[in-house]
């Protein structure tokens, strides 16, 4: 065994993270870690690679019992990790983040910048990575710096390599990109731990899985031994037959209509028109423009030509203040930038977009706001000791609900979630669907950005799809995934394609 | 729990020390004497907590003070006290809407907008009174730094009364709420309808404005309108709010911490001249106390998140 951990234990405050967790991990075999949310995987693995000291348990390195006290202690025994989001110079280049403090030297401290340079470039053509070693890091693609971090643990001789989530700021191409690299590491005998939540990936790269829940280790095996339902219902801890079912009701009057909407160069003649009580599907490619839609619709980029009408009144929105006025409400991508203040309390988040509700003549009605908070608490089951905790010390899954509840604070009854479900796990995505659900029936529109098909299908009423800034078809009822697929990759259907065949 | 109430666990043991140290400390005149010295960086020191908080800065705030003072003093020369008053304050407060403007409007950082400002309204300062101090001053005026109300120094009265507005307005009102929630995160209060640049602008309206005041009693304490005045008062004052917990990062700060950091800086100035410690050393140990305030505070922050 590369590397095994027992029983280890970790507190921060009050809450037990890792109560008892166990993993072994072989050379050259890529084991997967999964967990939902909070379930302590990225816990487990900065223990191994040094960033955090466990308070109880034992690892073994090599047969030998280990304890490492920072990253660089980590890193000379052959641990790396390559993280989510990248750790990186962005203002240096590939060479020298490669190489960063490791620099090779000539005599009174010099760095030798040609043998650098030179190193790093076979490294990367050994590898056969799409890249060079003077391009400077911050031009470089997700994918792309991550073969750098890639590159960076395989210049320090590493013999196991962490992946925390890996593809989920990945297009599809570059995910294949990763798959190759991982499957290139295994066969060179290095000990691969990933961590991942996109469910229909594992089977492509894993070996081995290893299931953590609320801190403890409560499947490790074989996948081939295992189905996804299997996986799933250790995660969760409770069977999850279907993990989302819509019921649709009959939509009622028209909330927004968007009529030749443009904004050269990404959105160009843009209708449709979104009801109450419907959850209408965006489809489409990355860099298709739905995201670009979205951030036209809430204010956040000039709208160029078109209109715009909420509930049969025509309005013009130039800022996110003009759109939550109409009654708008946007769900970005990237939540922890865009959608919370980590270090306020929740209760301070929840009424963040509808101050006005908890205050009156300027002044605030604490009491009122603590009122809301607790209720919002307790509806949207969020695990929280009160109010008064900070948003950043929630789960990711937790997080996600704070965001979602600040707009049902408010008066919104147009949504506009923008890949909803991204980086949460199943028994949080299911949540997610039920609250979009809820606000349908309740009488909001809702029109959801995602890159998973199977997510559309399931939750969506109508699926709209969009090609190189334009609405290149509409599905209503049944439609097969190829449909889509093809809508958005390749020609323009009718309108209705209903008929066409799958 | 303990280590945030440790500035001010430091003040009253740096009271208790003072107190046994110097049978000067703990008279009537002295502590009065604290008082008034503290109480102009006290005052800018409150607005600068409104700014820390919106996650801004001002380092034009010294400049901001002799320019108010100046004007107000020469106002004061021709129309009178209440005048000239009046003008002091609002030539503060239209000194800092113009930074919150500049800021919001521009798009620069902060820091370099009152980095130029802090140049620009010294040198109008200087430009207009041809680099000569105001004298001409009716002598009643010396009320404002020097009198006493209730036997305590006028200044704590004006002190607390502002202390306290700006309590009220940080926790109990939206323009607070927002100024937090724009130093957390400026992204998320603008997704969320907030009007940042109206906010922003605001918070150093006003923090322009308490600098006009503190520019006010200031001159009335030298009883004089003093172009070169202030120099170097913006670093005292962010000082203070800093060791008083709030974070250059924005989010985090608080009324009732920067008065402490104020009266820590204060009492450690005061001592040292009790005890005849050589005024160099001042300079020293202020700066230290700023950095083991700092480092303590970091400290607790990461046990919390860890």
């Amino acid at each position: 065994m590369l590397l095994q951990l027992k029983s280890i234990r970790k507190h921060f405050g009050g809450v037990a993270a890792l109560r008892g967790s166990n993993l072994d991990v072989a050379a050259g075999e890529v084991h997967l870690l999964m967990g939902e949310n909070g379930a302590g995987k990225s816990t487990l693995m900065k223990i191994v690679a040094g960033m955090q000291e466990p308070d109880g348990g034992e690892m073994f390195w090599q047969g030998s019992s280990v304890r490492f006290r920072s990253p660089a202690e980590a890193a000379s025994h052959g641990i790396a990790m390559v993280h989510q989001e990248s750790m990186l110079a962005p203002h240096l280049s590939v060479a020298e983040n490669i190489f960063l403090g490791r620099e090779p030297r000539l005599p009174l401290g010099w760095v030798n910048r040609s043998q650098m340079m030179q190193r790093a470039q076979s490294i990367i053509e050994e590898h056969h990575f799409p890249l060079q070693a003077r391009w400077r890091v911050d031009k470089l693609s997700p994918a792309g710096k991550q073969m750098v971090e890639i590159c960076r643990a395989i210049q320090q001789g590493s013999s196991l390599l962490i992946f925390d989530e890996p593809t989920s700021s990945l297009s599809d191409t570059e995910t294949q990109e990763v798959f190759r690299i991982v499957s290139t590491l295994r066969a060179r005998n290095v000990g691969v731990i990933y961590i991942t939540h996109r469910l229909e990936e594992l089977r492509m790269i894993g070996d081995r899985v290893t299931v953590l829940r609320d801190g403890e280790t409560v499947h490790s095996g074989a996948l081939a031994d295992l189905s996804t339902n299997d996986i799933i219902r250790h995660m969760v801890g409770r069977e999850l037959t279907s993990i989302y079912t819509r019921t649709p009701v009959p939509p009622g009057e028209e909330l927004l209509r968007v009529q030749n909407l443009t904004r050269e160069p990404v959105l160009k003649d843009i209708s449709f028109s979104l009801r109450a009580g419907e959850i209408v599907g965006l489809a489409g490619l990355i860099g298709a423009g739905r995201t670009e839609l979205c951030r036209a619709l809430f204010g956040l980029d000039a709208i160029h030509q078109g209109a715009v009408t909420v509930s049969g009144r025509e309005v013009r929105i130039r800022s996110p203040r003009d759109a939550v006025r109409a009654g708008l409400a946007l769900i970005p991508e990237d939540r922890q930038r865009a959608g919370l203040a980590t270090a306020l309390p929740i209760s301070y988040n929840f009424t963040m977009a509808s101050l006005n509700q908890v205050s009156r003549f300027g002044f605030l009605n604490h009491s009122g706001e603590r009122r809301i908070a607790a209720d919002y608490t307790a509806r949207l089951r969020i695990r929280a000791s009160s109010g008064k905790q900070l948003a950043g010390r929630l789960s990711g899954g937790n997080q996600q609900k704070v965001a979602i509840a600040k707009w049902l604070v408010g008066h919104a009854r147009i949504f506009l979630f923008d890949e909803p479900t991204r980086g949460i796990d199943v028994g949080a995505k299911a949540e997610v669907f039920q609250m979009m659900d809820e606000l349908a029936r309740g009488g909001a529109a809702i029109l959801m950005v995602s890159s998973e098909m199977q997510e559309l299908l399931q939750v969506a009423d109508r699926i709209l799809v969009m090609r190189q800034g334009k609405l290149s078809g509409e599905f209503a009822g049944r439609c097969t995934q190829e449909q889509i697929m093809r809508c958005a990759a390749f020609e323009s259907s009718p309108a209705t394609t209903e008929e066409q065949p799958g | 729990m303990i280590q945030r109430l440790l500035p001010f666990l430091t003040l009253i043991a740096l009271f208790v020390i003072l107190s046994i140290a110097s049978p000067n400390f703990l008279t009537a005149t002295n502590l009065s004497s604290v008082v008034r010295q503290t109480a102009v960086i006290n005052i800018m020191a409150l607005g600068m907590t409104a700014i820390i908080i919106s996650g801004g800065i001002d380092l034009s705030v010294g400049s901001i003070l002799a320019l108010a003072g100046l004007l107000g003093t020469m106002t004061m020369e021709k129309q009178g006290i209440a005048a000239g008053m009046i003008v002091g304050v609002l030539t503060g407060m239209l000194c800092g809407f113009s930074n919150g403007l500049m800021t919001t409007s521009l798009r620069i950082n902060p820091f370099i907008v009152t980095l130029g400002t802090m140049g620009i309204f010294r040198g109008l300062a200087l430009i207009i009174s041809k680099g000569l101090p105001v004298h001409q001053i009716p002598p009643s005026f010396s009320y404002l730094g020097e009198g006493t109300l209730l036997g305590v120094p006028f200044v704590l009265w004006i002190l607390l009364f502002c202390a306290l507005a700006m309590h009220v307005l940080l926790e109990h009102t939206r323009l607070g709420r927002y100024a937090f929630s724009i130093g957390s995160n400026p992204e998320a209060a603008y997704y969320a309808g907030v009007p940042v640049r109206f906010h922003t602008t605001a918070v150093y309206a006003i923090a322009g404005l308490l600098t006009g005041l503190a520019g006010m009693i200031e001159a009335s304490r030298l009883m004089t309108g003093q172009p070169t005045g202030g120099q170097g008062y913006e670093l005292t004052a962010i000082a203070a709010v800093v060791i008083g917990g709030g974070s250059l990062r924005g989010g985090e700060g608080s009324v009732l911490g920067t008065l402490v950091g104020a009266f820590i800086m204060g009492l450690l100035a005061n001592g040292s001249d009790l005890l005849g410690t050589n005024p160099y050393w001042q300079q020293v140990i202020i700066g230290a106390v700023i950095i083991l305030a700092v480092s303590f505070d970091e400290l607790r922050k990461r046990k919390m998140t860890a």
